[in-house]
């Protein structure tokens, strides 16, 4: 960037856009009223697309914008007001006791995790950047089965949702 | 390679702990529980994301896309499952929904 | 000639498409009917131009249909004398029977499907008879199949008729088996599914093939055609609309079989074994629905069991090598067999749908307007010398006698038998139907015949008649026998290239006259019975419930209840047991007593758990914790 070799700027970014990743999923979680609770989730969604597009995978950081931070939350939201959930009167954090046991077990993975992740050293292989020809390659030539199976299952969705969600008498 | 892969993992495990957290905590509203699910799914998509970076091979990011597919077919499915429970009972608490016990 | 061709078959395929889209909604009744009708008179007119400009065989592709490889059957059409000859056939006596078919359908509330289906039908058997390659007749070939199935069983609310249907289709089906072998073999035989080309092929291949090839087609002609043994769905076939009878007997459906093994006898010709067997199985055929028709009392069933023993003729002509004889006898039996199959709807519509022919009688003076064209079509069926039926079918007896040899000899025999028994039961019909003085012989259960109170019958059912009743008799002159002048059918076949040999002049006079007289023989047998004085006595005694022999040709040779006990019962039972034993017994029982054993353990850990959601999610973390926890610090 500017011209010149700046190694760590994009790692100061990764570390930004880590941190909003982060404040913004605790907002999301702790807030009562779940339509904040999505805009604060749909902020630490754009910014981890951004840590995609760090990450050399521009394809996904779309995606991750497009259906994540678009298409999926935004159905949440509709769900939402469709089943009128949005009141703030009505809105109320679980009570603290609750709270407990489930920091507790997520404490345990996530410091199990870290030490496992922290001792877990290997270079870096072959840092080819990945194209978006290599990324449709693989996609459609390895992975051709999986495509399939994947858009025969978005139809059965689209058919379950379909009759779960028709009107009975 | 802009940060170290254990960084990366780092990040995802927080992730992934918020999520669990968020599942557990929010019984009382089911789409928080299935927003905690999101979050989880996302923090796998991190982890493939990152290992596809750090070897420089595109399998990674093809399971991310994979999941997100995945994704949007589960969550089209449990909001009409949440929109077909709330018009039977009228409530979105998880524990109400009891009859398989039965 | 390729618009011609074209039209010949679009244009009941489009009437058909029309009716059954628009019909009773957009068109009027009335328009429906007229569509239906000049259709198929368009199409007569479109062959008539293409015979008019008919110079030698034409093939011609429309539409690319199915190509893959090696294998190619497009939408082409094949023009020769011999599919031009049934193409005028066809489009004449159902344009005909269309227009009865407007009079006899003018009460009937679905009569919009009645003319779709009745369109369809002719554009599936002009598809047959016009189809290049195996593959589109054999499309054509199901499609009369289906719409015969349909129209069988039009009134389809009587539990009777719906059967009937079925049987048809289910009868016809088995035969139609032999054909998709047949056709999906030659190809891997021949590697072409063409007929022109395959006709030329027959003397490539070992005579064991030709002869197994040549057997699926009489497989198949079997069911189409309703030869022995697989006539039985002929005789029910009477449950449809008369004009639907008239169409299936006289110019589609049951010609078909006919016509496949007339189209293939080049390349099924070459084995001597097949024209044995072609042979036999008309002789038989004709021989018994002849005696079949003899006892039976519903006037449309004996008109049936008479169609199944003159296409018995034509496969015996088949089976003689005399394809010419073979097709005049088709035309002439399409003219007037549909003739007589409408008189017979006319006097059952006027007798407010009295079939029994002996509750009839006298009807000569009340129905002079359908008597005389019936009586000139009995005269054909019987064989009366000079009408178009007597020419014919004296061609193919001359034919089968100019074969020789023992087999051949006694076919010859059988047949002139059954000319016998076709004077005979023709003459009785006419006799017991028109004749006498009209007075009922039965104590009046029914409609009472001798108090006038007939229906009124319309104009349009009344005058179809009448060409056909030309046609009929003057039949002969398509054809006449070479002593008298050359028949014109048989110049324009002999392009087929079949090299039919002709008998000498004395020989054929002698023929004739043979015939002839067993004609005469059989009426003079009918009129002692049922003319004159003795009819009351005659009449009164076929009241009693037949016996004996009678009760065995009555029920035609109890057929069905020999294949009610060789093949549907045992079936019945099979499926039976499978469904009950094997079915529900062992996989359902297994499968219900896997599932009820899930169900209790489910139950019985529904009843330990909380069945709350968030406990079991709450349990599975702690899982994971303590799993990915060991993980870390567990492991050695």
């Amino acid at each position: 960037m500017y011209g010149g070799y700046c190694p760590d700027m994009e790692t100061y970014l990764f570390y930004i856009l880590a941190t909003v990743t982060v404040i913004g999923t605790i907002l999301a979680i702790t807030e009562k009223h779940p339509v904040h609770a999505i805009v604060y989730l749909v902020t630490s969604f754009f910014s981890l697309a951004s840590i995609f597009f760090l990450l050399s995978a521009p394809l996904i950081a779309m995606f991750e914008v497009i259906i994540y931070a678009g298409a999926v939350m935004v159905l949440f939201m509709f769900v939402i007001m469709m089943l009128d959930l949005g009141r703030a009167d009505e809105a109320k954090r679980p009570p603290l006791r609750q709270w407990f046991l489930p920091v507790i077990l997520g404490g345990i993975i996530l410091v199990s995790i870290g030490v496992l992740a922290a001792g877990y050293v290997t270079t870096p292989h072959a840092p080819g950047a990945i194209t978006v020809r290599d990324f449709a390659v693989t996609l459609f030539r390895k992975y051709g089965v999986a495509v399939e199976i994947i858009s025969m299952q978005l139809l059965f969705a689209v058919v379950g949702a379909l009759y779960l969600g028709r009107r009975r008498p | 390679m802009i940060v170290p892969l254990a960084h990366v993992l780092i990040l995802a495990a927080i992730l992934f702990g918020l999520g669990l957290v968020c599942t557990l905590v929010w019984r009382s509203n089911v789409i928080m529980l299935l927003i905690g699910i999101e979050i989880m799914l996302n923090a796998a998509m991190l982890v493939f994301v990152g290992g596809s970076n750090h070897w420089g091979m595109a399998d990674g990011q093809v399971f991310a896309l994979i999941i997100m597919a995945m994704t949007s077919a589960e969550v089209s499915l449990a909001l009409a499952l949440v929109v077909y429970l709330h018009r039977r009972k009228n409530t979105v608490d998880v524990d109400e929904f009891r009859e398989l016990q039965d | 000639m390729k618009a011609y061709l074209e039209l010949i078959i679009l244009l009941p395929l489009l009437g058909a498409i029309i009716n059954a889209l628009l019909g009773g909604r957009l068109l009027s009744r009335r328009a429906s009917e007229w569509l239906a009708c000049a259709v198929i008179w368009g199409s007569f007119a479109a062959t008539l131009a293409a015979a008019i400009v008919y110079r030698a065989p034409a093939t011609v592709e429309i539409v690319s249909w199915l190509s893959d490889f090696d294998f190619k059957a497009s939408l082409t059409l094949y023009l020769d004398p011999l599919s031009l000859s049934l193409c005028l056939m066809i489009t004449f006596v159902c344009g005909l029977i269309h227009l009865y078919a407007v009079g006899y359908m003018k009460d009937d509330p679905s009569s919009v499907r009645f003319f779709a289906l009745l369109n369809l039908f002719v554009a599936a058997m002009l598809m047959l008879v016009l189809a290049e390659n195996l593959p589109l007749l054999y499309l054509g070939w199901e499609g009369v199949g289906f719409c015969s199935y349909a129209l069988i069983g039009f009134w389809h609310t009587k539990p009777a008729n719906a059967t009937a249907g079925r049987k048809a289709f289910i009868v016809t089906r088995i035969g139609d088996t032999g054909l998709g072998i047949a056709v999906v073999w030659m190809f891997e035989l021949f590697g072409t599914e063409s007929i022109p080309h395959l006709n030329q092929m027959g003397h490539l291949l070992p005579a064991g093939i030709v002869t197994a090839l040549g057997l699926l087609m009489l497989l198949a002609a079997m069911g189409k055609s309703a030869q022995v043994p697989l006539m039985v769905w002929l005789p029910d076939a009477m449950a449809g609309p008369t004009p639907v009878s008239a169409q299936i007997h006289a110019a589609t459906m049951v010609t078909a079989g006919v016509y496949l093994l007339m189209r293939m006898f080049p390349l099924i010709g070459v084995s001597p074994t097949v024209t044995a067997a072609i042979a036999i199985t008309g002789a038989l055929t004709a021989f018994y629905g002849a005696t079949c028709a003899l006892v039976q009392r519903d006037l449309k069933r004996i008109l049936a069991y008479s169609t199944i023993s003159q296409i018995g003729y034509m496969m015996l002509g088949v089976g003689a090598g005399a394809i010419t004889a073979a097709t005049f006898h088709l035309l002439v039996h399409a003219f007037f067999k549909a003739l007589l199959f409408l008189g017979a709807g006319c006097v059952i519509t006027a007798l407010h749908h009295e079939q029994d022919i002996f509750r009839m009688g006298g009807l000569r003076r009340t129905l002079p307007g359908i008597f005389w064209p019936f009586l000139a079509g009995a005269l054909c069926l019987a064989g009366v010398p000079l009408t178009g039926g007597f020419f014919s079918k004296d061609g193919i007896l001359g034919a089968v006698w100019l074969k020789g040899g023992a087999l051949y000899g006694g076919l010859y025999v059988v047949g002139l038998v059954t000319a016998f028994i076709t004077a005979v039961y023709t003459a009785r019909m006419v006799l017991v139907v028109f004749c006498g003085d009209g007075i009922h012989p039965l104590p009046p259960g029914g409609g009472g015949l001798g108090r006038g109170g007939l229906k009124q019958l319309p104009r349009i059912m009344e005058w179809p008649l009448i060409p056909l009743a030309i046609l009929g008799l003057c039949g002969g002159l398509l054809n006449l026998p070479e002593y008298m002048g050359n028949g014109l059918l048989h110049l324009f076949l002999l392009s087929l290239g079949s090299h039919e040999q002709t008998l000498p002049h004395s020989t054929e006079i002698l023929l004739q006259g043979v015939a002839a007289a067993v004609a005469a023989a059989g009426i003079l047998t009918a009129w002692f019975r049922y003319g004159g004085k003795r009819r009351q006595e005659s009449l009164a005694k076929e009241q009693k419930p037949a016996g004996g022999i009678a009760a065995f040709l009555l029920e035609g040779w109890r057929v069905d209840a020999l294949y009610d006990l060789l093949l549907v019962r045992p079936y019945t039972r099979l499926s039976t047991f499978l469904w009950q034993q094997l079915d529900e017994g062992c996989i359902d029982d297994s499968l219900d007593r896997m599932a009820s054993l899930f169900g209790r353990c489910g139950q019985w850990l529904g009843g330990r758990g909380q069945g709350r959601v968030s406990l079991s999610l709450l349990g599975m973390a702690a899982g994971a914790a303590l799993m990915v926890f060991w993980m870390v610090w567990g492991m050695p």
